[in-house]
Order: structure tokens, then C-alpha cells, then sequence
């Protein structure tokens, strides 16, 4: 259980870090009034959220897989 | 800076906080407690800050600022500000008629079933062509279709001052054919000059009371 619990960690981090940075560039978007502030937001932090829950919800899947196995 | 702004950037910094617990600290996801924490600001809350941001951004692409931020939208900010009320968009603006704060949005939107979504999609054009594209002068600028008078009856229809109006009565075929769109409200001789960017160096500006 605990070797599996290490990489879940590891996997929570990254997704963690991922949504931070989304989270940084909304703050930016929020502050930055141009027309490419909109841009951005869509591009960057859609993807980067995406990326970052996607992420979570893998690791979670993957470690159920890792302790059932 | 606005209330909505300080709130948003609020929830981002208190979600990147609680997201920086996990990152500095992933083993208290090994309790039930830490579980339910995880799912909670890995899941739950970048969905309510996408969610909050993109009513953010689409609400602020809206106002009449952003649309003038670009340089080729410049003399149309200007035209605004025409003192002639036969300059249409001018007396909108400077009357009212539309509200201030939105009045590029308030007019070239569509009033029809996703006319919102339509009005962002050219808006990504706009800003395509802004920085990736060589813009066209603001004088070269046009509509993508003529303009549709159901934007104009949107207000207009059923108001006294139009529906009563003795111009819009002198012929009593002429409210039928505008209100079914046969005769433009712009373009048929009665409301034609609307912007007129081409001539802003020849006409006074009003000056806004302060």
C-alpha cells in the first residue's frame, strides 16, 4: 500500500502544480486588460486546468488499478 | 479596481493556497480528511475558478473600454463623442439609449438565437487580425452583413417616440417595411450617418461633463 500511496503523491503534486500555474496566469488575465488577456485565458488556462484535473483523476484511477492488482 | 476583480483574485490566491498545501504537504491525502481536501481544490475549485474567470473575461470583452483598447477602434471611440445628433451612434452614447459602459456590444450584437456566441466568435477574428494580420484603416472597416433592423426594434419597438414618430408615420407603408426589415433604418435616407469615421476631423466634439 505505501509503495503505491508514493507515486499517487508524486502524480497529486504534478496535478497540483499544474492548476497553479493555470491559477497564475488567470491572475494575470484578470489584471491584464487587453484583448489577448482573453486569448490567454482561453488558450493557457483552459489547457492548464484541463491538463491538471485530468491528471488528478488519472491518478486516482490508476492507483485504485495499482491496489486492486 | 472592481469588486468582481478583488473576488476573483481572492478565490484564485485562497485555491492556489490550498493547491500549495498539497504540493508542499501530498501526504495528508493519505487520510479520509486530506482525500476529500484533494478533491476538493484539485477538482472542485479550478472548476469554479475556470468557470468564474471565463464569466470574468466574456463580461469585461463586453464593455466599450475593450473594444476601444485597440488603436483601430480609436475613431469610432471618437465618433462617440460627435457633437451632432445626427450622428447615431453618438446620440445613442451620449443620451443613454444605450447603456454606456456596453455600447459597442449593445448594438453590434445579435439579437438573434446565439447572436452572443456569433459576436464572440468575431470578436476572436478581431483580435486574429489584430496582432497576427495586417488590420484594414478604420475607414475600411464594414460590417460582416448589413446591418439588421431587428437590432435597432429590439429597443425601439413598441416605444412611443418610435412607433408615434411623424417622420416614421408621413408614409404608412414605412414602419411595416422597417419592422420586417425591407427598408434598413440605416440605409434608406433617414438614419445613414452612424459612425462616419472618414469625416471625424471636419465635425466638434462634445466635451463629457465632468
Amino acid at each position: 500500500m505505501k509503495l503505491s500511496a508514493q507515486p499517487l503523491e508524486q502524480r497529486l503534486r504534478f496535478a497540483g502544480i499544474l492548476i497553479i500555474l493555470g491559477l497564475l496566469i488567470e491572475a494575470i488575465c484578470v489584471l491584464w486588460t487587453r484583448p489577448i488577456a482573453f486569448l490567454v485565458f482561453v488558450g493557457f488556462v483552459g489547457a492548464l486546468f484541463a491538463a491538471g484535473i485530468l491528471y488528478y483523476l488519472y491518478s486516482l484511477v490508476s492507483a485504485d488499478t495499482g491496489s486492486s492488482n | 479596481m472592481a469588486l468582481s476583480d478583488t473576488l476573483l483574485l481572492l478565490l484564485i490566491g485562497v485555491s492556489a493556497v490550498l493547491i500549495g498545501v498539497l504540493v508542499f504537504r501530498p501526504d495528508v491525502t493519505r487520510t479520509r480528511r486530506g482525500k476529500i481536501l484533494a478533491f476538493c481544490v484539485l477538482f472542485l475549485l479550478p472548476l469554479v475558478c475556470a468557470g468564474m474567470g471565463t464569466s470574468y473575461q466574456i463580461e469585461r470583452s463586453k464593455r466599450t473600454e475593450f473594444c476601444l483598447s485597440c488603436h483601430e477602434m480609436e475613431p469610432y471611440g471618437k465618433s462617440l463623442r460627435v457633437d451632432d445628433p445626427t450622428y447615431l451612434a453618438a446620440a445613442h452614447f451620449q443620451n443613454h439609449r444605450v447603456p454606456a459602459e456596453i455600447a459597442c456590444y449593445t448594438c453590434h450584437t445579435n439579437y438573434a438565437m446565439f447572436g452572443g456566441f456569433r459576436a464572440k466568435m468575431h470578436g476572436l477574428k478581431h483580435v486574429y487580425v489584430h496582432y497576427l494580420r495586417t488590420p484594414p484603416a478604420p475607414e475600411a472597416i464594414r460590417l460582416y452583413d448589413p446591418y439588421n433592423n431587428r437590432e435597432c426594434l429590439h429597443c425601439h419597438e413598441g416605444a412611443r417616440s418610435f412607433e408615434e414618430g411623424a417622420v416614421h408615420n408621413a408614409d404608412p407603408n414605412l414602419l411595416p417595411a422597417a419592422k420586417s426589415n425591407r427598408m434598413s433604418c440605416l440605409s434608406s435616407g433617414c438614419h445613414q450617418v452612424v459612425h462616419n469615421v472618414a469625416e471625424l476631423q471636419k465635425v466638434k466634439l462634445w466635451k463629457v461633463a465632468q
